[in-house]
């Protein structure tokens, strides 16, 4: 088990460094961030100087060795535009995408599992065929075009909501979080409910088809023949039994979800990540770039390497087979 | 007996692909998402013959019919259907030269990333042993990450352009067919038409160009068709953020973009509009490719 785990670590790291070489070489292939840095009319220069600044007028192995040696004690370099770390940036911006994050898995959750639960029980009825029919509809409209749609809707002919920023936030249990007013929480409905409806789809249909596996179990009829109340099967017998593959999928897509929050962020002005990086990249911000793509696949190589542990902990075949190759 | 097999099974023969015609023809869903299909994908090519205007000729464009609303005339007489957008361009013009890049874009990746996931996925289960192992463990990892996530950082490394988003989108889809290919090949391996040629001492490239190929063909047809609806939903997306197709050639993500900077303003035609037939194009090619998976493999119907 522990050189399963181990092999694993292993794989992981030399992911990540093949990552960041590739992105570090690509990168630098790319427009010349210099030209973003300095005014139009400076003096050849004074552009010179910049460059050197910057460390833009070494080779890019070398600049890569400065990154390399940096990284390893936790500098990721400065952002051209801020001046600031790029790691510290990240971490300023990266707790209003968990909530936003965190935020749309709940309405996910809350939405999809009542909906998925009755597509279950009533496999034939007309209801079902309208929730199944609007599970293909949501995962055929481009999220980013529905948060549009939202905008004029509730914003700008209701307006009901508030159309970016992430509005007041207040401290609670040590947590700063626009949750916690309700200025913040207006704030929150529009994008969170954006970013959840990319999930609802996939909850719906992951619910329906354990209900409709569950429903045919031996206990579930014996409950039914004991006289319990439909309700009671429900929560008692039902529930308990699709939750854990729900909730197992949904942690791997929680990534995803992140992933997902630069489009919703990019629409709603959500100054969380994902904003930092499309403001990056349109803006050369190379530190930046470079940080945001390797805190990624770092986050998706920890998500992956759990899930494949506790697989590997439940199901012996997987660890043998990991062995054996 | 087993030469005659080998002759069945290497064709797919003219029946089968008549019945699977016959069976698309006989339900409604089926026929009312694939004459929508033909559509959209007939406007998309015949642009320049139906739309009222040229919005890209600059000598017609005239300021002066900026933000229209839909269904007034403008300055020359024509009337835009849809508005028009803040430039004065008609926008149900833009929206089918917008179709136009779009589509291109989805079918040219979705070509190149089919032969790049043919060859590999050939190869992987042809071989076997490590290269397969290597192939297929660079294959799981590109899969764990979501799709629009490695679009965005190629692009962030790409730059900007018809062709980088092509790239990139091709790159995104090639390990989805290798997979397919690979786990339909791995199936027909075991059967005795392949036998027959190992024994008859064909060159490996004959065998897996002209018999592993011909027989995993049709679960292909199925993921093309469905990534290309995805694919068409990424670039939009990936436009919309700035860093897709670039404003000299849009699609119909860059024209959603473009509205976004007057839908404050209570101008919802010049986004609402390229939306929906992004709508209708991603959902006709999602209920055909569904219905498609349906009559080719019943048992992954659901």
């Amino acid at each position: 088990m522990l050189a399963f785990i181990l092999r694993r670590v292993m794989q992981s790291v030399v992911v990540l460094f093949v990552m960041s070489l590739i992105v570090f070489s690509m990168i630098n292939l790319v427009g010349d961030p210099v030209d973003m840095l300095v005014n139009p009319e400076s003096l050849p220069e004074e552009i010179d100087r910049v460059r050197r600044d910057f460390g833009l007028d070494q080779p890019a192995y070398v600049q890569y060795w400065k990154f390399l040696t940096g990284a390893l004690s936790g500098d990721l370099g400065n952002s051209f535009i801020f001046g600031r770390p790029a790691l510290a940036l990240m971490a300023e911006r990266f707790p209003a995408t968990l909530e936003l994050a965190t935020s749309a898995l709940i309405i996910a959750v809350m939405v999809g599992l009542p909906l998925g639960i009755y597509a279950g029980l009533r496999p034939n009825g007309w209801g079902t065929r309208i929730i199944m029919g609007g599970s293909v509809l949501g995962i055929s409209v481009p999220t980013f075009w529905l948060g549009l749609m939202m905008i004029i809707v509730f914003s700008v002919i209701l307006g009901w909501l508030p159309v970016s920023g992430r509005g007041e936030t207040a401290v609670f249990l040590g947590i700063e979080s626009s949750l916690f007013t309700l200025d913040g929480l207006k704030h929150l409905i529009l994008p969170a409910t954006n970013l959840a409806l990319f999930k609802i789809a996939m909850v719906i249909r992951l619910t329906r088809a354990g209900t409709e596996e569950v429903m045919a179990q031996d206990y579930i009829k014996f409950a039914r023949a004991k006289g319990l109340s439909s309700k009671r099967i429900v929560r008692a017998h039902l529930l308990p039994n699709i939750l854990i593959p729900i909730i197992t999928v949904l942690g791997i897509e929680f990534g995803t979800l992140i992933a997902f929050a630069t489009v919703t962020e990019s629409i709603f002005a959500w100054p969380g990540l994902g904003k930092l990086v499309i403001d990056a990249i349109v803006n050369l911000d190379r530190p930046i770039v470079v940080a945001y793509l390797l805190f990624v696949v770092a986050l998706f190589l920890v998500l992956n390497l759990v899930v494949d542990i506790i697989y590997a902990v439940l199901d012996p075949r997987v660890r043998l087979q990991g062995e054996g190759g | 007996m087993s030469n005659l097999k080998a002759m069945s099974a290497v064709r797919p023969g003219k029946e089968r692909i008549s019945n699977t015609m016959q069976a698309l023809l006989s339900k409604p869903t089926t026929l009312i998402s694939g004459f929508l299909l033909i559509l959209i994908i007939a406007s998309a090519v015949f642009a320049p013959l139906i739309a009222p205007t040229n919005p890209y000729d600059l000598s017609t464009v005239s300021i002066l019919d900026g933000r229209l609303e839909p269904g007034e005339e403008m300055f020359d007489g024509t009337i835009a259907w849809l508005g028009t957008d803040g430039a004065g361009r008609d926008v149900l013009s833009s929206i089918l030269y917008g179709l136009r890049t779009s589509l291109t874009v989805a079918i040219s990746s979705a070509l190149v990333a089919l032969a790049i996931g043919l060859s590999v996925g050939l190869t992987s289960a042809f071989y076997g042993g490590r290269i397969d192992a290597f192939l297929m463990r660079v294959v799981d990892i590109q899969l764990s990450f979501p799709a629009i996530l490695v679009a965005l950082v190629l692009l962030a490394l790409l730059g900007k352009g018809v062709d980088k988003v092509i790239i990139a989108l091709a790159i995104v889809q090639w390990a989805l067919y290798a997979r397919t290919v690979r786990a339909a090949a791995m199936v027909e391996r075991r059967k005795e038409y392949f036998e027959a040629a190992t024994c008859l001492e064909l060159s490996n490239t004959r065998i897996i160009w002209k018999h592993l190929l011909p027989n995993s063909v049709s679960s292909l047809i199925v993921l093309a068709t469905l990534q290309t609806a995805h694919s068409i939903s990424i670039e939009a997306t990936l436009s919309f953020l700035g860093v897709g197709v670039p404003i000299t050639e849009p699609s119909l993500g860059s024209l959603i973009s473009n509205g976004f900077d007057y839908i404050l303003s209570g101008a919802y035609w010049i986004t609402f509009f390229p939306g929906i037939m992004l709508l209708a194009t991603v959902a006709a090619i999602n209920i055909f490719g569904d219905q498609l998976r349906a009559i080719i493999n019943p048992r992954l119907s659901k």
